[in-house]
Formats: structure tokens, C-alpha cells, sequence
């Protein structure tokens, strides 16, 4: 059963979904069929928690002191 | 010694106080960037004497062009921008086969460990190693790199993504859906050999 989109548009809006850039009308459209179909709700939580594991991950850096450092005497 | 004595305009003298306000904020407000943009030299140069250099030539660089800038729009960008470009510059002679992705097909993590593991697939994500996930990010071929950077860990729109690097937006997607598809795909080999995902439920 598909609710407004099916299971495979609501797929194909994946990517997008989970990068915020579809419009409000087309999250609506697609919150409601994640709503009423597990398995596409289970896969977008999926890729979404995938993203945020990448940007944890990769945030951790911080610049050494030497170099911001130096980069003050460079700009001021 | 000669010295050269140089012009002085009048309409630069009057507006000096000014500016240099102006480069003093500009200064501050690109250092607030300052962690970020290590970060991301970091993950392009995979080296920590090369992350340092490419960010301090990109400051060099930024407040020789600060005058391009325009206030209040997106400074990040801007310095992220720059960086790419040196970065880039300095990686033309790099070889060719770093910059092509294995075809994966439709490799997605989830339909895998679905299909093949016993344990939820969200515990898998849990289990796997930060320094991992970073390992597997370097591992890309920079064109893929720099998206995932752009986008995932920085936040980028596919907009100002496509901006920065200088393609368009369907470009953009396409290498950031590849890219992930490789991301998974080593996370998931990874995933196998540590066990974190039992061999033997592999078909």
C-alpha cells in the first residue's frame, strides 16, 4: 500500500531528504508516506544517522595553537 | 638608498581609519573559521604539515583578496573556496587512478545488512570506530572527498557546494550519492573483518 508517493518515489527523494534540500511541500509528501511505511522510515533514519556519523566522526580535528598562532601575526 | 616615495591618494588617506576596521573584522571573522578549514585541509592533504600549509597559504591568500569579498555573504564558503582551489592547483600532478571510484553498482549498507546480518542495522553504525569512518573518507578519491566534506561534515547546500567547486548541482549529487555508496561499502568490509558483523551470515 502506498500512502500520496510510493515506496519507490519516496526512495528516489532519499538523498535530498536527508540533506535538507527538497521544499516543504515535498517533506510533507514525504513525511507522510515515512508516516505509514516502516521500511522506508527504518532506511531514511538509516542514511540519516549514516550522515550524522560521517560529520562526527570527521569534526573532531582542531587546528594546533602554533598555527593559529601564527596566523594572527599574519592578519593583524 | 633610493626609496621610492609612493603615491599617496587622498581618497585612500580619508578612508584608512576605516578600513582598516574593516580588515580587522574581516581578520577575526576568518579565523572564526579557522578549525574548520583545518579540518578539512586535513582530510584533503591527509597530513598534518600539509593541512597547516595549505590553510595558512588560504589566509595568505584571503586577505590578499579580502577586497572580493563581500561582507555578510557566506565567508566559509568563500575560504573554503579558496582552499579547494590551491589544494587542486597543487594536486594537478597527482596520479591519475586517485581520481576514479570503483563502479559499486547499487551498493547500499542498509539492503546489505538487512539482507545478510542478524544484528539492527543502527547497532552496526554504533560499532564502528570513529578513526574508521575518517580512514574511509580519506580513502576517497578527492573529487568524492571534497563533496562528502562539503556537504556532510560541513553542512553545505548542494548549492554552495556546486559554487565552491565550480560544477553544477546535479554533478554535486551524483558524486556525493557515489561517494557514499563507497563510504558504506568500506565501512561495511571493515564491519566484516573486525566482526562487527558476523562472516558466516554474509550469502
Amino acid at each position: 500500500m502506498s500512502i500520496g508517493m510510493t515506496c519507490d518515489e519516496c526512495m528516489q527523494r532519499l538523498d535530498e531528504f536527508v540533506d535538507r534540500e527538497l521544499t516543504d511541500a515535498e517533506i510533507r509528501e514525504v513525511k507522510l508516506h515515512l508516516e505509514f511505511c516502516g521500511p522506508c522510515e527504518e532506511r531514511f533514519q538509516f542514511q540519516s544517522d549514516f550522515k550524522r556519523l560521517v560529520r562526527v566522526c570527521c569534526e573532531q580535528d582542531k587546528a594546533p595553537a602554533a598555527l593559529r598562532e601564527k596566523l594572527h601575526k599574519i592578519l593583524f | 638608498m633610493e626609496r621610492r616615495v609612493p603615491e599617496v591618494d587622498v581618497t585612500t588617506l580619508v578612508a584608512m581609519p576605516d578600513q582598516e576596521t574593516d580588515s580587522a573584522a574581516f581578520s577575526e571573522e576568518a579565523l572564526t573559521h579557522l578549525d574548520t578549514l583545518y579540518r578539512g585541509a586535513l582530510r584533503l592533504t591527509r597530513d598534518p604539515d600539509r593541512a597547516q600549509d595549505l590553510v595558512q597559504d588560504t589566509y595568505v591568500r584571503a586577505l590578499r583578496y579580502q577586497h572580493s569579498y563581500q561582507a555578510g555573504t557566506n565567508m566559509k564558503a568563500w575560504l573554503f573556496a579558496i582552499m579547494r582551489n590551491l589544494f587542486w592547483d597543487r594536486f594537478k600532478g597527482g596520479r591519475q587512478e586517485d581520481l576514479s571510484l570503483d563502479d559499486l553498482g547499487d551498493f547500499a549498507l542498509y539492503d546489505t545488512l538487512k539482507d545478510t546480518s542478524a544484528i539492527p542495522e543502527t547497532q552496526v553504525l554504533d560499532r564502528i570506530a570513529a578513526d574508521e569512518v575518517v580512514k574511509a573518507v580519506e580513502k576517497l578519491p578527492p573529487l568524492h572527498r571534497e563533496v562528502v566534506l562539503l556537504v556532510d561534515v560541513e553542512g553545505f547546500s548542494y548549492k554552495d557546494a556546486a559554487e565552491i567547486i565550480g560544477i553544477p548541482i546535479g554533478t554535486v549529487m551524483s558524486r556525493l550519492h557515489r561517494a557514499r555508496q563507497q563510504l558504506q561499502k568500506q565501512l561495511y568490509d571493515y564491519a566484516l573483518e573486525s566482526g562487527i558483523v558476523p562472516a558466516e551470515k554474509t550469502a
